[in-house]
């Protein structure tokens, strides 16, 4: 198992460099100059501006500021306006100081938002996929069936507003949505942080339940559960214990990928409903032409990418033992 | 709704040779008479119906006078609101959060409005119950005492002013602050006092390159700081403006001692009522009592409540909804620069029961369509250009009228010396456009066919105005080649001289209540240069000549008439400029905040003024 998530590892960091590369070679490929954000409106001379451009460090060859903000994730970098200390991931032109720091003050926000959202939706998810599936055919499967087909075309941001106008703002029976940390006290975390988690898990919901249900009813049809049946395991112990965990794979798989783009930033939930989050931080990163902030985020996302995705490939190798032998 | 009274009380207009004080009352005679038309009656009285009678005073239709105040109108306490108690949190839901803490480093509104809670400066604009705006003196004992005929202008310190670490604040602080304006790393902050201490627009920075940090200072003959109490500043041509210019947030005060250069921008020393007690970028901010701030000290200031808990990334229809149901915290909630949004916002002014918790008012922007001067000679085109842009089509891409008013002049409505009915080509009666009328002008110029190079940015509201004003163009017989730049590079772009753009948008709002801050920065033609602001590259020996006349008239009520008729001229007869709109800005506020006004000099709610509505009171 070590050598396997050695050997994942490994490729993780060849892909991140790579992500890494093309992220900032795009990003810096473009005609802004953040710079001139720098400047002020009409403010700064050619001379000012070259003043502010040695400032930012943007004044050097491309492939050169790659090289030093590569040797900064390990080794950090000073900036006239302050220093950036490994592994440094950047530094924000606009409100001068680190990106790590803001993705760090961020990062909470995200995490409680994905990590509830997964709990509902994985709950009640693979619930609702065990039912239809173990009542296959059955009027309880259609309702089941149709109504995670409808929600699952449903959006944040139609789902957002209409659930604050009804249970919050009309009604009043949720709190205003917010982030306050658990640290500070676990009921506001969990007040603030509940429609949140049941707008954003509702399409998640709507969509593992048909996964889940697909994938059992698959797993049932497999030769080695029909056996298990065929020599008189009980109904319930075959379901469970050979259909179910066969199932999960594909579950993971996609839990996988959902669990790092969620926690990349959860971006239409968190601007919905004013969480400062990740997701957040990259649209106002891109309005604001916030290069440096982007490139971090875009980075800090890709690496939960990858890492959740060495989890899953670990979750394999202990749910389907074959895997672990290849 | 209203004409004006403005009062005239000028002493000392005599005796301009003479050192005289300016408390004088150098009546602006703000004439905020507003059309009519205007669905400006929701001018706020104030949170829970309980705001005293002159609150509503405040309100755009009313009119106002600028004063400037002198030693006893500058003695703090400020006036109490009507009603008022002191304690509470304020709740602030905010879109942007500010960049920039540095005082000298804010000029944008989203930034000044917090900032205005946080730093104090020489002098100070206040609204009074009345209704009235003064400048006062703020950390000065009044707003200033000029001789020279404007060229010399002496404040003095008072004596309980302190930064939030318990520091007095001297005049070797206000030397400071000054002299850090010229170093390279303050960039985004006002510039008016630094060129006109080097009488030197574009290369001010030459007066100090280094500010104060390499160890040269301005000499004596630009500012005195001769004791611990006095400065005075000289200037080689008359700056009767100055009380306005020292009064915005980007000329506040910086602790010579505490200055950390750029790491200021981060964790300033504050001077005025509150403190940034944690500052979180693009999420938060807490503001708390600075317990060195002395009320007795500070005429400009109530600061009722105890804390401003301001909380950012809230869109228009967020911070709408949320106030809409003015629950919990959101009744004690306000914003400084969310106005209503689009969807939401007709139906919230319609509606009875939010009548009482409406601020309403003007910004200082205009938006128009600068018309290059250099490219588009033909009096006739620009005329056809003038007469063809649809104000309608602009003002719905901002939000219709919530958004905005149909502008005749360049002048806002805020400014003096207007005058109200202006419509010199029939636009504001005919907002659609005068299609065919830009149509026979293009006939008898023989320019059908012209070919119109048109620049705007990348905001969707920009875009839609955009298509607006391109489809009107093209149906009075233009063929207009568009182009979209983003917003960060949008003014440089428009900047350059040789652009090859013809037409494109401005949107300018006054610094202080002034023509003189409208009519200079956009069409002196001597100004005319890469990165300057005469977008229209108008360069007309009677507007040049007529902006040196006017700046040095001191009585104001005469100089804002004379901006306004000078406007005219750069409108009807060098058609440099197409008015459009003004921007309006409609804000609601909880039901348990009192004292909230729209303030005319701040271009949003008072923030001085703001009260908890608290239990019983």
């Amino acid at each position: 198992m070590l050598r396997f998530l050695l050997r994942r590892s490994l490729g993780a960091l060849a892909i991140l460099l790579l992500i890494s590369a093309v992220t900032f070679f795009l990003f810096y490929a473009i005609p802004r100059n953040p710079a001139l954000l720098a400047c002020g409106k009409g403010v700064c001379t050619q001379e000012q501006l070259a003043v502010v451009e040695h400032n930012l460090g943007i004044d050097k060859p491309i492939p050169q500021q790659y090289w030093e903000y590569m040797v900064g994730i390990f080794a950090g970098r000073e900036f006239p306006a302050g220093s950036c200390p490994a592994p440094c991931l950047g530094f924000s032109f606009r409100d001068n100081r680190p990106v790590l720091d803001t993705i760090l003050d961020r990062l909470p926000t995200t995490l409680s938002l994905a990590a509830g959202g997964v709990v509902v939706f994985l709950v009640l998810g693979l619930g609702f996929g065990m039912v239809a599936a173990w009542r296959r055919g059955t009027l309880t499967d259609r309702t089941v069936s149709s109504t995670s087909l409808v929600l699952s075309s449903a959006q944040i941001y139609f789902l957002g507003p209409l659930a604050l106008a009804l249970l919050v703002y009309n009604n009043q029976i949720l709190s205003q949505p917010g982030y306050f940390p658990i640290t500070e006290g676990p009921g506001a975390w969990f007040a603030g942080l509940l429609l949140p988690w049941l707008v954003l898990s509702t399409i998640f919901t709507a969509q593992y339940t048909r996964l889940s249900r697909a994938a059992l009813i698959e797993q049932l049809q497999e030769d080695h559960v029909r056996t298990a049946r065929a020599k008189g395991m009980g109904r319930r112990t075959v379901f469970f214990r050979y259909a179910w965990r066969g199932s999960l794979i594909p579950i993971v798989t996609v839990l996988g990928i959902d669990m790092g783009s969620l926690i990349g930033g959860a971006m239409i939930t968190e601007q919905t409903f004013a969480l400062p989050g990740l997701g957040r931080l990259a649209v106002d990163s891109v309005t604001q032409s916030n290069l440096p902030m982007l490139m971090g985020v875009m980075l800090f996302a890709a690496l939960m990418i990858v890492v959740f995705n060495i989890i899953v490939d670990a979750c394999y190798a202990l749910i389907d033992p074959r895997v672990r032998l290849a | 709704m209203t004409g004006t009274t403005s009062h005239n009380e000028r002493a000392g207009a005599k005796e301009p040779m003479s050192k005289r004080t300016a408390h004088r009352r150098r009546t602006a005679g703000v004439a905020l008479a507003l059309a009519g038309a205007l669905v400006l009656s929701a001018c706020s009285g104030g949170g829970g119906g309980g705001e005293p009678e002159g609150e509503d005073s405040a309100g755009p239709e009313q009119s106002a006078a600028i004063t400037f105040g002198d030693e006893a109108a500058s003695t703090g306490p400020a006036e109490e609101v009507p009603g008022a108690t002191p304690g509470g949190t304020v709740n602030v839901l905010q879109e942007t959060a500010p960049d920039h803490l540095d005082p000298a480093q804010v000029y944008v509104s989203h930034e000044s409005n917090i900032t205005r809670l946080l730093h104090r400066g020489l002098t100070a604009v206040r609204l009074d119950n009345e209704g009235n705006y003064s400048v006062l003196g703020d950390l000065a004992t009044d707003a200033g005492q000029v001789s020279d005929e404007g060229r010399t202008w002496t404040y003095t310190l008072k004596e309980d002013i302190y930064f939030n670490d318990g520091s007095p604040i001297t005049s070797a602080d206000i030397r400071h602050s000054v002299e850090r304006l010229f170093a390279d790393f303050i960039t985004q902050g006002p510039s008016y006092l630094q060129r006109w201490l080097a009488n030197e627009p574009e290369t001010y920075r030459e007066l100090l390159p280094d500010g104060p940090y390499g160890g040269e200072h301005l000499p004596d003959s630009v500012l005195e700081t001769p004791d611990e109490r006095t400065v005075i500043f000289h200037f080689e041509q008359p700056q009767n403006d100055l009380p306005y210019a020292l009064s915005m947030p980007g000329y506040a005060v910086v602790s010579a001692e505490g200055d950390t250069q750029e790491a200021y921008d981060q964790e300033p020393m504050t001077s005025g009522p509150y403190q940034i007690e944690e500052f979180r970028p693009g999420r938060s901010m807490t503001l708390t009592r600075n317990e060195y701030w002395e009320a007795a000290s500070d005429p400009a200031r109530n600061a009722y409540p105890d804390r401003y808990e301001i909380t950012f990334g809230h869109t228009r229809e967020d911070t709408t909804a949320r106030l809409m149901a003015d629950n919990g915290e959101n009744q004690t909630t306000v914003t400084f620069n969310n106005g209503l949004d689009a969807g939401q916002g007709p139906a919230v002014v319609e509606d009875p029961q939010y009548q009482d918790r409406l601020v309403d008012g003007y910004q200082p922007y205009v938006w128009s369509l600068a018309i290059n001067q250099q490219t588009v000679t033909d009096r006739r085109i620009r005329e056809a250009i003038a007469l063809a842009v649809p104000l309608n089509g602009v003002r719905a891409a901002y939000g219709g009228a919530l958004g905005g008013e149909y502008a005749g002049s360049l002048i806002s409505p805020l400014l003096p010396g207007r005058e109200d009915d202006y419509d010199p080509f029939g636009k504001v009666a005919n907002p659609q456009g005068d299609i065919a009328g830009a149509r026979a002008l293009l006939e008898e110029a023989d320019a059908v066919g012209y070919e119109l190079n048109y620049v705007h940015h990348t905001a969707p509201e920009d875009q839609q105005a955009a298509i607006a004003v391109e489809n009107a163009l093209e149906e009075a017989g233009f063929d207009v080649n568009r182009s979209e730049v983003p917003p960060e590079t949008y003014y440089d772009t428009i900047g350059v001289v040789d652009s090859g753009f013809d037409i494109y948008r401005s949107s300018w709002g006054a610094d202080w209540l002034s023509g003189s801050t409208v009519v200079p920065p956009q069409y002196d033609g001597r100004q005319i240069a890469d990165g300057a602001s005469n977008y229209a590259h108008l360069d007309d020996e009677h507007v040049n000549s007529e902006i040196d006349r006017i700046l040095l008239i001191e009585d104001p009520d005469q100089a804002a008439t004379e901006w306004f008729e000078l406007s005219k001229y750069v409108v009807e007869d060098a058609v440099a400029s197409v008015p459009v709109i003004y921007y309006r800005q409609t804000m609601l506020h909880g039901s348990l905040i009192g004292g909230a006004v729209f303030n005319d000099d701040v271009g949003t709610i008072d923030m001085q003024r703001l009260y908890v509505i608290q239990d019983g009171s």
